[in-house]
């Protein structure tokens, strides 16, 4: 088997994006990035499989070097190389132009078995990167996975739909979005590794050092724009009732029968 | 049974959107999807087409439905290997219809299904994709579609400059609605050529023993979050949805704390809901939990902070703690 990536996403903050009242753009109040939370599963099961096979796990991440803290942490859980994808051409992709850095960048990276990826990121949110970039790589995707391992050189693998739990082998390479709910246990980082990372930074590649099409990058290699960010203001419409429970109960109980929900 | 049509031969630059097929089944938010989208053909002087990849015409269980849909147009791929859903092969059998038929707009519901194939199909054709929009309009010929973002109360409308224009669209943010006429139904031939190969290979399929809930089209919710402070409280909106004949419904965090399963979740990484009754203990009204909620009818809110989103928005509020609010109440019901 060849060596595992795992692609992580540094996120702001919940919270800690505003809109500016007078601008209407988005502002943040701090540019402090946490791992999206989706993505701890991804490294989980990176980790686990690197124990039960023996594997390199390398860890990339597309953002500014404010996301090397995030690598660093996710060497402390076990990956073995990290790589930083920054250029501030890469600034404002959309899940097309950022599959495409990913993709080229994993391609630099062959020969791999895996890419692994969290569900979706808690910003954009869109759970698009993953399928996104095994399509560029035109290799098989599978998203929402709970498990996975290799037999016979075959990657089988649990996915999960609306309808139930499908059981799918897959030459692989593949590319998996991992499901937030795969491991009831998540390990923490090894305080050895900690120690030892201190040490060690990220290898960091920019546009140049993955030939990249300056078309494909950043806002204009983005179809999709977004064109406009609206606050929605919110006003008061209804009733508001304080009191004691007692009273408020009545209130509810004779709506309730008003709109006949209840019988008298 | 159906024309049948050579991919050469399709009609070009209309809506197309793809219709999930699961084991015969046919998933209802394909018909959902499709009334935003006959506004949005309608607008532009398109042809609204719902497509279908399966196994089998013999397998169509739901045929009926399909002939009352707002559909103008009902496109059947059918061979055996599609039989399961392999990833790979239906994005190239998508490529290739786009390819052929130069869709304006290729849509899809937000479903898992829907959300792993619309990616894998805009990175072939190497176009944009929005995400799980709620609200799509036609503005000087240009599709400029709506979707919640961030922690706060923001929505970003986006538009996408590449051919298709290609989004996934929320789960119950519509209503399905019927056509006048019945669709023309055609049968696409691919040419003999076609490879219908997949590295990917279905071994077996665990149903989930959860039933899928009625939440979406429930006429009243009730529904719980954080203000409920822990599961054992919120597990008594159970007794009141039974009195109520209701279903109940959840914020994110709530269904991340696991009180109760993520299926009732409500707002965009949800379920939308547009009960008669819509009633929220213990829930602030984040913006991605009411775009899933806001059409409700009638909306009660219960809440210690009178400044709450939620209660601002509700017809009613009632100030006061969420707990003893919902176990008085069913005290007098049950009595
Ligand atoms: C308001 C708003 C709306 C947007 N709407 C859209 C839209 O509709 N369509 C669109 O194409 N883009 C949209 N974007 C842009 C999108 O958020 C960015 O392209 C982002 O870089 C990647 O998408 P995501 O965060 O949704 O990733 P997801 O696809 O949700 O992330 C899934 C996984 O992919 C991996 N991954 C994602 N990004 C990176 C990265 N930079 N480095 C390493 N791994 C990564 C991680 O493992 C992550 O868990 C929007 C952005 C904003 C601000
Ligand atoms: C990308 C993204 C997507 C999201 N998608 C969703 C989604 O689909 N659905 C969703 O719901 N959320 C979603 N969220 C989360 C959302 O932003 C809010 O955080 C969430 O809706 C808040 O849940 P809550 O109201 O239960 O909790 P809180 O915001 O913590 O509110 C608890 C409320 O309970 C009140 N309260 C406290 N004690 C009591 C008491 N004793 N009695 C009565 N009231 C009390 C408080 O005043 C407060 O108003 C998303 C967030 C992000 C960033």
């Amino acid at each position: 088997m060849e060596k595992i990536i795992v692609c992580i996403k540094g996120v702001p903050e919940p919270g800690s994006v505003k809109v500016d009242p007078e601008t209407h753009a988005l502002k943040r109040e701090s540019m402090e990035l946490i791992l999206n939370p989706n993505d701890r599963p991804a490294l989980e099961m990176a980790v686990r499989l690197k124990n039960d096979y023996n594997i390199e796990l390398v860890a990339i991440s597309m953002g500014p070097p404010n996301v090397i803290p995030l690598l660093k942490h996710a060497y402390a859980l076990g990956v073995d190389q990290m790589i930083l994808l920054s250029d501030r051409a890469f600034a404002g992709s959309d899940t097309l132009a950022t599959s495409y850095v990913l993709a080229e960048a994993i391609k630099k990276l062959s020969p791999f078995s895996l890419v692994l990826m969290g569900l979706k990121s808690i910003d954009g949110e869109t759970a698009q990167v993953p399928p996104e970039t095994a399509s560029l790589l035109d290799i098989p995707s599978l998203t929402n996975v709970k498990s996975l391992f290799m037999k016979d050189n075959k990657w089988i693998a649990i996915r999960e739909i609306e309808y139930g739990e499908e059981e799918v082998e897959v030459e692989g390479p593949l590319v998996c979005s991992v499901s937030p709910t795969a491991f009831e246990y998540i390990r923490p980082p090894s305080l050895k590794r900690l120690l030892e990372v201190k040490n060690k930074e990220p290898i960091v590649w920019q546009a140049g050092d993955l030939n990249l099409d300056s078309q494909k990058l950043g806002l204009k290699g983005s179809p999709t724009q977004v064109v406009e960010v609206i606050e929605k203001k919110i006003e008061t419409k209804g009733i508001i009732l304080e009191g004691e429970t007692e009273e408020l109960v009545e209130k509810l109980i004779e709506v309730l029968k008003e709109k006949a929900l209840i019988k008298n | 049974m159906f024309e049948r049509i050579n991919i050469e031969n399709l009609p070009k630059g209309n809506i197309l959107a793809f219709g999930e097929f699961y084991r015969n089944e046919l998933n209802n938010s394909s018909l959902e999807i499709l009334s935003p989208l006959k506004e949005v053909a309608q607008a532009l002087n398109k042809k609204l087409i719902l497509l279908f990849l399966i196994g089998s015409l013999e397998d169509i269980k739901n045929l009926e439905e399909i002939k009352k849909s707002l559909a103008d147009e009902v496109w059947f791929v059918v061979n055996n290997e599609l039989k399961d859903l392999k990833d790979d092969l239906y994005t190239e059998v998508l490529a290739q219809i786009v390819k052929s038929s130069q869709p304006y707009g290729l849509f899809f519901p937000a479903t898992k299904i829907g959300m792993s194939l619309a990616p894998r199909v805009a990175g072939a054709l190497k176009v944009g994709l929005c995400a799980h929009v709620n609200y799509l309009k036609v503005k000087d010929n240009q599709i400029i579609m709506s979707r919640p973002t961030y922690g706060e109360n923001i929505i970003a409308k986006l538009v996408s400059k590449s051919s298709p224009v290609m989004a996934t669209i929320s789960l119950g943010a519509f209503n399905i609605k019927y056509g006048e006429r019945e669709p023309l139904m055609k049968e696409i031939i691919f040419p003999e050529n076609f490879s219908w190969s997949s590295k990917l290979k279905i071994r077996n399929f665990i149903p989930s023993k959860k039933k899928l809930t009625k939440l979406s089209t429930a006429k009243i919710v009730v529904s719980g979050g954080r203000g409920l402070k822990n599961k054992e409280t919120f597990q008594k909106l159970f007794e009141l949805a039974e009195i109520l004949g209701a279903e109940v419904g959840a914020t994110r965090p709530v269904c991340y704390e696991g009180w109760v399963e993520e299926e009732r979740m409500i707002g965009v990484s949800g379920v939308t809901v547009k009960p008669k009754i819509y009633i929220g203990f213990g829930i602030s009204g984040a913006l991605q939990h009411t775009v899933g909620m806001e059409n409700s009818e009638f909306i009660i809110a219960v809440n210690t902070d009178k400044d709450a989103p939620l209660v601002k928005m509700a017809n009613l509020a009632l100030i006061g703690d969420a707990r003893k609010i919902l176990e008085l109440l069913l005290k007098k019901l049950k009595s």
